[in-house]
């Protein structure tokens, strides 16, 4: 029997009604080759996973969710991200107390690290993102906030933010040696012992640094970028002269720790740079050398 | 020699669209003699080797970006064509910070006031582009440098200036409503917003937001300029005034359907706004569209009218418009420009720069073949799948499966009815 025949015999029995149906049945019905894929599809549903295993006990301080490994943290050495290490050396400085827990960006409610998880009031659960670790830090101890004080913060903050940062991510994710050397080892193999999904978190990776320094140009120049940098330090190194804390403050504060994340991990010999020209223009800076040397104790 | 400065075209009655541009026409026409170079509207980056504009041509030399040219005049003149020499060091240092500082953040305020604000892009954005470029590039170009615009804006979060996005929102949100069956169909009302209600209504924060990226950007700027005729010293302009020129004649000049970027310059720096009046009005002029495109030598700059395209560019432009929007070979075209300025010997770009880029390029190389790589792999693992698990099966079976398919009904549910009427039939 075909379906022409259950048409022409079909009326006379039943009430129209009755095609319409067998019409939506066609137009919805899975086609025969993809409802036998479907019918062979092992439909398990798993238990939820468990919570991962707390390996930092619940203390009572304040944890501030930064990149860096177990040993780092423990020892509250300085993250290797510039970002973190940032935010990690302004509560230092300022005196606050914190512990490090590693953590990644997946791991993040806003999708960046660093983050912090508060100790008081007491209960809470809501982490304070790197945005608003200043005005915390201000509620907190009672710092001042420095970029009230002078009109160059703002100013000279755009040289590690554009200039400095442009070159720190040509040099850490698109220079191919620093990139197999340091950016995989710290921040794809700790992610995932599987090949594939290292090899598609580097390439994402690379893609997210190409990404954003094509936002400024329409193409990448190496040299330029290195050109760039090297004014900078140069600007920083004039702005900073002979005092001990940038604008002469007697505490290092929010501009030092910005400054002190970049140079730190630039000079830091335990990254294990392959190729290393920004440590070249950084060095003809005594004075920046120094300054990472002196906020180095700080660790 | 003749130096031939190769820019986008006029508009806004500036000589230049482009901030980059005009801040390099500033520091000519503060520096180098009027014989010594021309000035060329031609508006398309594809003739720089580095696909960029402002790009300097000297003989068969390229230099592209404000920065890079600053350089290559000094180098060019053995030094005396060279705004900052005669800096102090702490100005030095100030130059560079503050040079950095404009470029980072009026560009976004420009971005925000001429791309992203959908008034001001569609009625005269779009149309000043339109009067400068060439068929077919008027079609292509503007589009490219509005998403670009946005994207550079996007982590700012200042999307209800962008009526499309802030449509497309409201599109998903009535949409999500009427799925929920919570808005019967007939109830929706499309709302006309238009940037003043958005303003004005729904997003005072937006509001605050701008204000503030304003007044970071002009308040220390008005703080520096202080009394003095210059922005560093009282002496000389220096390349840092040359790019304040540039980006911020950009905010204060147009005639726009919306000026929110002008209103808060006069309003949170009115020295510095009286200063960049007096500034472009002393370098630029008033520049007509049709200056550029004449030869006359009326204007105040050394206009040299583009040649006009010839067939073979027009079609090669639409051929690479094509390529670009095709997805992998995309990335491969881009690829190959890159490594043909790496390659060529007079690019313009010395020898280091050529190896970083040729180096740059074949890591990007290696890149696109392992996204084809990945898509083919993909692409065999789906048909292996399926030849395993039996989709597929050899001729003589395939009657027999179209015969079951007539007798179709094994599980779907409709079948079972369908078996009711069988039974009836």
């Amino acid at each position: 029997m075909t379906d022409d025949n259950h048409g022409r015999n079909i009326p006379d029995q039943l009430p129209d009604r009755g095609r319409e149906p067998h019409r939506i049945r066609d137009f919805f019905s899975v086609p025969a080759p993809v409802k036998r894929v479907f019918d062979r599809f092992p439909l398990v549903t798993y238990p939820s996973n468990e919570l991962p295993h707390c390996a930092w006990p619940k203390r009572h301080g304040n944890r501030l969710f930064v990149f860096t490994d177990a040993e780092g943290a423990r020892r509250g050495r300085p993250s290797f991200n510039p970002q973190c290490l940032k935010w990690q050396a302004y509560l230092r400085f300022v005196g606050i107390d914190f512990e490090l827990v590693p953590s990644n960006n997946h791991a993040s409610p806003s999708g960046v690290l660093p983050f912090l998880l508060p100790a008081l009031p007491v209960g809470t659960s809501a982490p304070i993102p790197s945005g608003k670790l200043q005005k915390w830090a201000i509620e907190e101890v009672h710092c001042e906030e420095e970029q009230q004080l002078n009109l160059r913060f703002e100013v000279y903050s755009s040289l590690l933010d554009n200039r400095i940062r442009n070159a720190w991510l040509y040099h850490l994710y698109l220079n191919r040696e620093n990139f197999e050397a340091v950016a995989r080892r710290l921040y794809v193999d700790p992610s995932t012992a599987d090949p594939i999904v290292r090899t598609v978190l580097a390439s994402q990776l690379q893609q997210a640094a190409r990404d954003e320094l094509l936002k400024s140009s329409p193409y990448i120049d190496a040299s330029a970028l290195e050109a760039e940098a090297a004014e900078a330090f140069e600007a920083l190194s004039t702005l900073l002269g002979e005092n001990i804390h940038f604008f002469n403050r007697p505490n290092p504060g929010l501009f030092d720790a910005s400054v002190f994340a970049f140079t730190h991990l630039i000079l830091d010999s335990k990254m294990g740079w392959k190729y290393n020209r920004l440590e070249q223009l950084l060095s003809q800076h005594g004075n920046l050398v120094q300054h990472r040397d002196r906020l180095l104790k700080f660790f | 020699m003749v130096l031939e400065l190769h820019v986008w075209g006029p508009g806004f009655s500036l000589p230049s669209i482009d901030p980059q541009c005009l801040a390099t026409i500033a520091y000519f026409s503060l520096l180098v003699p009027r014989d010594s170079w021309t000035l060329v509207a031609s508006s398309d980056p594809t003739i720089s080797p580095t696909q960029e504009l402002p790009a300097l041509k000297n003989g068969s030399t390229w230099v592209s970006r404000f920065r890079n040219i600053v350089d290559y005049l000094r180098q060019y003149s053995n030094g005396a064509w060279d705004l900052d020499r005669d800096l102090s060091a702490l100005e030095k240092a100030d130059n560079v910070a503050f040079s950095s500082f404009v470029e980072a953040r009026a560009q976004a305020l420009i971005d925000l006031s001429l791309y992203v604000t959908s008034q001001n892009y569609y009625s005269a954005t779009s149309p000043a582009y339109g009067a400068i470029l060439q068929w077919p590039n008027q079609w292509i170009l503007p589009t490219q440098l509005h998403s670009a615009a946005k994207s550079r804006t996007e982590s700012l979060g200042l999307s209800s200036l962008d009526l499309e996005a802030v449509r497309e929102q409201q599109k998903r949100d009535h949409s999500a409503d009427v799925a929920a069956g919570r808005i019967p169909q007939n109830f929706i009302r499309r709302p006309r917003e238009t940037v003043s209600s958005l303003l004005g209504k729904t997003s005072q924060q937006h509001q605050f937001r701008l204000e503030a990226l304003a007044g970071e950007l002009f308040e220390p700027l008005e703080d520096l300029l202080g009394d003095k005729t210059h922005m560093l010293s009282a002496k000389a302009p220096s390349s840092l005034d040359c790019l304040a020129i540039g980006y911020l004649s950009l905010a204060l000049v147009p005639e726009l359907p919306h000026t929110w970027l002008r209103d808060l310059m006069l309003r949170k720096a009115p020295r510095l706004s009286q200063y960049i009046e007096r500034m472009r009005r002393e370098l630029y002029g008033i520049v007509n569209v049709s200056d550029a495109f004449t030869n006359d030598g009326q204007s105040s700059l050394p206009w040299q009218a583009p040649e006009r395209a010839r067939l073979a560019t027009i079609g090669s432009t639409l051929l690479n418009t094509l390529a670009d929007s095709t997805p992998i070979l995309k990335d491969i075209r881009v690829n190959n420009r890159l490594r043909e300025t790496a390659e060529s010997a007079d690019s313009g770009l010395s020898e280091t720069e050529g190896q970083a880029l040729s180096a740059y390029t074949k890591l990007q190389g290696k890149d696109t073949l392992i996204s084809i790589a990945t898509v083919v792999g993909g692409f065999a693992a789906l048909v292996g799948y399926m030849v395993h698990i039996g989709v597929f099966s050899a001729p003589e079976a395939e009657a027999e499966e179209e015969e079951n398919e007539f007798a179709i009904p094994e599980s779907v549910d409709a079948g079972d009815f369908l078996g009711s009427l069988r039974a009836q039939g």
